[in-house]
């Protein structure tokens, strides 16, 4: 009954593809048996199914840029007269993110050895951790859309799990669950466009969906629907506006998760996930339109929160929330390869950044708050030159991987889209070298603030996490956990001040700096666009648009220009810190809160959700007992007998069957017009 | 003359049920009322079992006797579903039983398993009165088994409750009946069917108010909205195994008839369209309501049974866009998973909530640290019951939601897509209540005896099956021709 379907004939490394996730699947159910026997030795297993997965990935991709795309499916599910098949699928596109994924989650393995190493559930740790790896891979492999939701779904279940891992932080399971909910919203949308599809299409097959978009056999409405409905699953997963709040709060999460998945893959998803629908994106204009200014706005949005924050978490969480709002809005652009360029060196350097933020937030003791940071640079030599460089490529300074994919953001903006969204990208560049130069100032430079790091009594307080702490805790779910102090504390340190962290902390750093160094010369004009040639080939994707070398000295004049100013705001102090916040309090309080959306929320979906649930509550209870009183007598007097040991809802229920058949009898009849 | 001529072999799994149910009850007689039975719990799923195996193995062409008692693929799957999950409720029910012991043992098992013969007699009945003598010996056994604890007020008061109103439903039941045999002297399913096209034509009024009475009565049965009321009542009140079987047995029996005696008696293309429309709006409502005030509730028991009702929407959504092969290869396979994930999530409900001796929610708090398998084993069951991929429960709702797709009744699926990401936020009241909670001073780790390991194991393992391999069933379903007497 099972077939595969082979499209070439060579056996090769690519045959051996669907290898890459099995290999963290397995680390996973080791984990999970033998997690507790095992103790801190679980992280080698981890690393070592994990470095098994980059190896093979890296010869699944020299052997797909010599190659062709190769696909191998088994019959799955049969519904009604058509088939569902599963399989997997190596393709230029995912045989360069099975790179990136393997290869952040490689780093973050070996990071999070020493991160977590003194937390008492590690080994449940690095088995979500492979679980993840497994899905994310799982996802990125699938050959048809149905697949990808399945691990979608599992990336989604992942990403609740390792957001929620500090489970007795009330705020942690608050934000693991709205993490959930929330992108659940999103894949509402997925799930009904998927289904469209199938049902004009016959499969979910990615290869026969550009097909049937190429023999025109979807009407142009159903191509907009469809697509804004896949889009709807790419807001959610990839926290886009307005569905991104759900990002910021998961930083709850142990920071190598948060550089893992809450920077480099999963929310890359929803950009994948347009990048393999792409034809169909194409095939409509007015989604395309909307793909580039929700890219656009959230872009600018997530930029301007990220200035005023001071959480050095939540600043990159903006951040990454901003950078995947220029991935959004290049593809909108028509910049199919700039747009997954972004992606790509993105995945490096932000996971150098969080990693980085790790490093530091580890070395001060579990604080989060850059106002008690500084003065680390010479304290963290590693981490603060890793950072640097991390921050200079988001920033988009030559010749770091940063500029080259944000100048071809920026050219296919300028070419294919109009001036405003041009404006509105050229100044999020502006501000992203600025808040990310806010961020480094105040972290590395200057006197450190953060006290005595050894005194208990020298707890931060965070205003604006404690605030967003409530704000969660009634969306969410109650408080009431004991406090349990199992994440790492650092007890038998002696220093007390902050010091370089063990070299398993500093590798992945150094190795992600490396990338965010060099990953942009793979696409580099002066190389003749090697990712373009590779990640085009044979496919309809447009024309890429490339901008003239005037573009490239504007983009750099512009993060220039964003760092002076932070230098001059942070460290020279030419400009008082609270310059904005006295001049326009109630623009920097907008920005502060979020622009108010979790508010937004809570009053549009949240309470009426509530509301009308109790409604319906309190219809199934009592509005029967007034019936039964209009009713009167009649039902009471012959109710009477047995009404002493009831609750008296027994004749209620009867009169509701009775009157409800009228009811629905009698509108059915009004309806259907027979009393006529 | 028909006694003389038909094929009785056809009517075997039912009577050796029938036999066995007796021998059960006659073995119980003769060892004393009192105490604790459990060797007649096993005979029971024994038995049970042994007529599923019938049920397999005899007449795999399928017939019928006269126009009263058919075989085909639907009955046969039906009964199978109903043997099976008589069979995991009595195991749920030993251990019950075990912690309650003044509740007259053997009797329960036997009333069970007649519970089970009127199941399996009104899926396989193609006329009114069998369908209605079937219906008939289920409920009846379904009020006494809710009032078993008949010391306890809560039970006898639910019994009650059951009896009046579902006696109430069997009226609404009968009166739309006897429109059906006033207007065609028959009570064959199969000549009303015949004649309905030209009824219709003639008595649109008349042929209305049949289908409607009767959609009020088996509405109660199924207990969609507006006629769920009972429901919550009853569930919360019954012995918990009762409750579970109430919720699967019941009412997946109950699918069955309804699908028949509609398909066949109202099926033709001219009058579908007519009802269909108001099977989905109540579909709707019904997967709203539940969804909804299941939010709102903290008792276990009251959770599942509005889970249960809107389980129940998410049922009749086929059955309401369009009859035939695939519709019912939707439902059937959705009635596996549902059969499968809501037992075992009862066969863990029932664990925990006896050993705490409360129903509120927080009697899950610390599970996993009492109990890891049980508390893995249950998030399962509850994510395949809100739909997450690699379940049975996510199959089944993309199925379903393909085939309203493709009859034109997207919105339909919508509602349910998101009345299913509602039922999340309840779910997740389990989960984390089992894994993000401390458990209670006092609890220690669980116990958990080999019948109800067992049930769960089973469940978990066809739950996650089906989830991972649907085409299992799916491969056998689509080759069915579920009910040759219609078209």
């Amino acid at each position: 009954m099972c077939h595969g379907i082979l499209k070439e004939k060579g056996v090769g490394m690519m045959h051996y593809a669907w290898l890459i996730p099995v290999f963290p699947l397995i680390t996973f159910l080791i984990l999970l048996v033998a997690g507790r026997v095992l103790k801190e030795k679980v992280a080698y297993i981890g690393i070592a199914g994990l470095a098994l997965s980059f190896l093979l990935s890296v010869l699944v991709l020299l052997e797909r840029i010599g190659g062709e795309t190769y696909t191998y499916v088994l019959n799955w599910m049969t519904v009604g007269e058509n088939v569902v098949t599963m399989g997997y699928e190596v393709t230029a596109l995912n045989a360069m993110m099975l790179i990136v994924v393997t290869l952040v989650s490689l780093v973050v393995h070996i990071f999070s050895k020493e991160y977590m190493k003194e937390d008492d559930r590690i080994h449940v740790f690095f088995a979500y951790l492979g679980l993840f790896s497994f899905s994310m891979l799982g996802l990125v492999l699938a050959p048809n859309i149905l697949q990808l939701f399945i691990f979608w779904e599992l990336v989604g279940l992942c990403s609740f799990l390792l957001v929620g891992f500090w489970y007795f932080k009330p705020e942690a399971a608050a934000a693991a669950k709205k993490a959930f909910l929330i992108t659940r919203i999103g894949d509402v949308g997925l799930l009904i466009g998927l289904v469209l599809l199938f049902n004009r299409v016959g499969s979910f097959n990615y290869a026969e969906i550009y097909t049937a978009v190429e023999m025109d056999q979807l009407s142009a409405p159903m191509i907009t629907t469809i697509a804004l409905l896949i889009f709807l699953g790419a807001v959610g997963k990839s926290a886009q506006f307005p569905l991104h709040v759900w990002l910021p709060d998961a930083m709850e999460g142990p920071t190598p998760v948060s550089a893992l998945i809450h920077a480099a893959t999963m929310v890359a998803a929803g950009v994948y996930l347009i990048g393999v629908m792409y034809p169909l994106f194409l095939a409509s204009s007015t989604a395309m339109t909307v793909v580039a200014y929700t890219g656009a706005l959230t872009a600018l949005f997530a930029a301007t929160m990220a200035l005023v924050n001071n959480d050095i978490k939540r600043i990159l969480a903006y951040s990454t929330i901003s950078q995947l709002g220029f991935m959004i809005l290049a593809l909108g652009t028509a910049g199919y390869v700039a747009g997954l360029f972004h992606l790509m060196t993105h995945a490096f350097f932000k996971a150098l950044l969080f990693l980085g933020a790790g490093s530091v937030i580890f070395a001060v003791h579990h604080r989060q708050d850059i106002r008690d940071m500084g003065g680390l640079w010479g304290k963290m030599k590693v981490t603060s030159v890793t950072f640097l460089i991390g921050s200079l490529a988001i920033a988009g300074i030559f010749p770091l991987a940063g500029f080259w994919s944000k100048e071809e953001i920026l050219a296919s903006t300028l070419i294919n889209g109009d001036g405003f969204l041009f404006l509105i990208a050229l100044v999020t560049a502006f501000l992203t070298a600025f808040y990310m130069f806010r961020l480094f100032f105040k972290t590395f430079t200057g006197e450190f603030k953060g006290g005595d790091l050894n005194d208990p009594t020298e707890e931060t307080f965070n205003e604006q996490a404690a605030w967003e702490a409530t704000q969660s805790a009634e969306v969410g779910l109650d408080a009431g956990y004991e406090e349990r102090k199992v994440y790492p504390n650092h007890q038998e340190v002696p220093e007390n001040e902050p010091r370089e962290n063990a070299g398993l902390m500093t590798f992945p750093l150094m190795v992600l700096a490396v990338l965010a160094v060099i990953a942009g010369f793979i696409n580099a004009p002066f190389l003749g666009h090697q990712l373009e040639a590779f990640l085009t080939a044979g496919l309809n994707v447009g024309t890429q648009p490339h901008g003239a070398l005037w573009l490239a000295f504007l983009s750099v004049a512009v993060a220039v220009a964003g760092i002076s100013l932070a230098w001059a705001m942070y460290v020279k102090g030419f400009i008082r810190e609270d310059f904005f916040s006295s001049k326009a309090p109630s623009i920097h309080k907008l920005f502060q809160n979020n622009y108010y959306l979790d508010d937004i929320y809570l009053a549009v979906f949240v309470r009426p959700t509530k509301e009308i649930s109790l409604l319906l509550w309190e219809m199934d209870k009592t509005i029967v007992d007034g019936v039964i009183t209009l009713i009167g007598s009649l039902t009471s007097r012959s109710g009477k007998a047995m009404g002493k040991h009831q609750d008296g809802q027994l004749q209620t229920y009867g009169l509701v069957t009775v009157f409800g058949g009228m009811v629905v009898i009698g509108l059915a009849f009004a309806v259907r017009g027979y009393f006529g | 003359m028909i006694v003389l001529e038909t094929d009785w072999s056809l009517m075997t799994p039912e009577i050796s049920l029938a036999a066995l149910a007796l021998l059960v009850f006659t073995i119980d007689f003769m060892t004393g009322i009192h105490g604790k039975k459990p060797f007649i719990g096993r005979l029971a799923v024994l038995s049970l079992l042994v007529t599923a195996v019938l049920v397999i193995l005899l007449n795999p062409g399928g017939g019928s006797i006269g126009d009263l008692f058919l075989v085909d693929p639907f009955a046969r799957l039906f009964k199978l579903i109903i043997l099976i999950g008589v069979a995991m409720v009595i195991m749920i029910s030993m251990y019950y039983l075990d912690r309650n012991p003044e509740v007259y043992q053997g009797e329960y098992y036997s009333i069970m398993m007649f519970a089970a013969l009127g199941a399996m007699l009104m899926v396989s009945s193609a006329d009114l009165i069998t369908l209605f003598i079937g219906l008939e010996i289920l409920s009846i056994s379904s009020y006494v088994l809710a009032g078993f604890k008949k010391h306890h007020r809560h039970s006898t008061e639910a019994a009650l409750k059951y009896v009046i109103l579902g006696g109430t439903a069997s009226a609404f039941i009968l009166y739309g009946m006897s429109f059906l045999y006033g207007l065609t002297g028959s009570t064959s399913l199969v000549e009303i069917g015949q004649a309905m096209p030209v009824l219709f034509q003639q008595y649109p009024a008349l042929v209305g108010m049949s289908f409607l009475f009767m959609l009020v009565g088996f509405g109660f049965k199924i207990s969609i909205v507006p006629f769920h009321m009972w429901a919550p009542d009853v569930y919360q009140g019954s012995p918990t195994p009762v409750t579970a079987f109430l919720t699967v047995v019941s009412k997946l029996a109950g699918f069955a008839i309804v699908i028949r005696i509609f398909t066949l008696a109202f099926g033709f293309e001219g009058i579908h369209g007519e009802w269909s429309f108001i099977l989905a709006v109540m579909a709707a409502i019904t997967m709203i309501t539940g969804n909804f005030i299941a939010l709102t509730q903290n008792n276990v028991k009251r959770l599942m049974a509005y889970s249960g009702i809107a389980q129940a929407g998410y049922l009749l959504v086929p059955f309401a866009v369009v009859l035939g092969d695939f519709s019912s290869t939707v439902i059937v396979f959705y009635s596996v998973a549902y059969l499968m994930m809501t037992l075992g999530a009862f066969a863990v409900i029932t664990l925990v909530t006896e050993d705490s001796g409360m129903t509120d929610i927080s009697s899950f708090a610390g599970l996993y640290y009492r109990s890891p398998y049980m508390a893995i084993a249950m998030t399962v069951f509850l994510v395949s019951l809100g739909g997450l991929p690699l379940t049975a429960g996510f199959i089944g709702k993309v199925n379903i939601f393909i085939l309203a797709a493709a009859g034109d009744m997207l919105w339909l699926a919508i509602i349910m897509i998101l009345t299913s990401v509602v039922s999340f936020y309840y779910y997740f009241g389990f989960i984390k209540q089992m894994f993000m909670t401390e458990p209670r001073p006092n609890d220690k780790e669980l116990f958990v005896p080999g019948g109800l390991l067992t049930v769960v194991t089973v469940s978990l393992a066809v739950v996650l099956l089906l989830g991972i391999a649907p085409n299992l069933l799916l491969d056998i379903f689509n080759q069915y021709n579920w009910m040759p007497s219609f078209n």
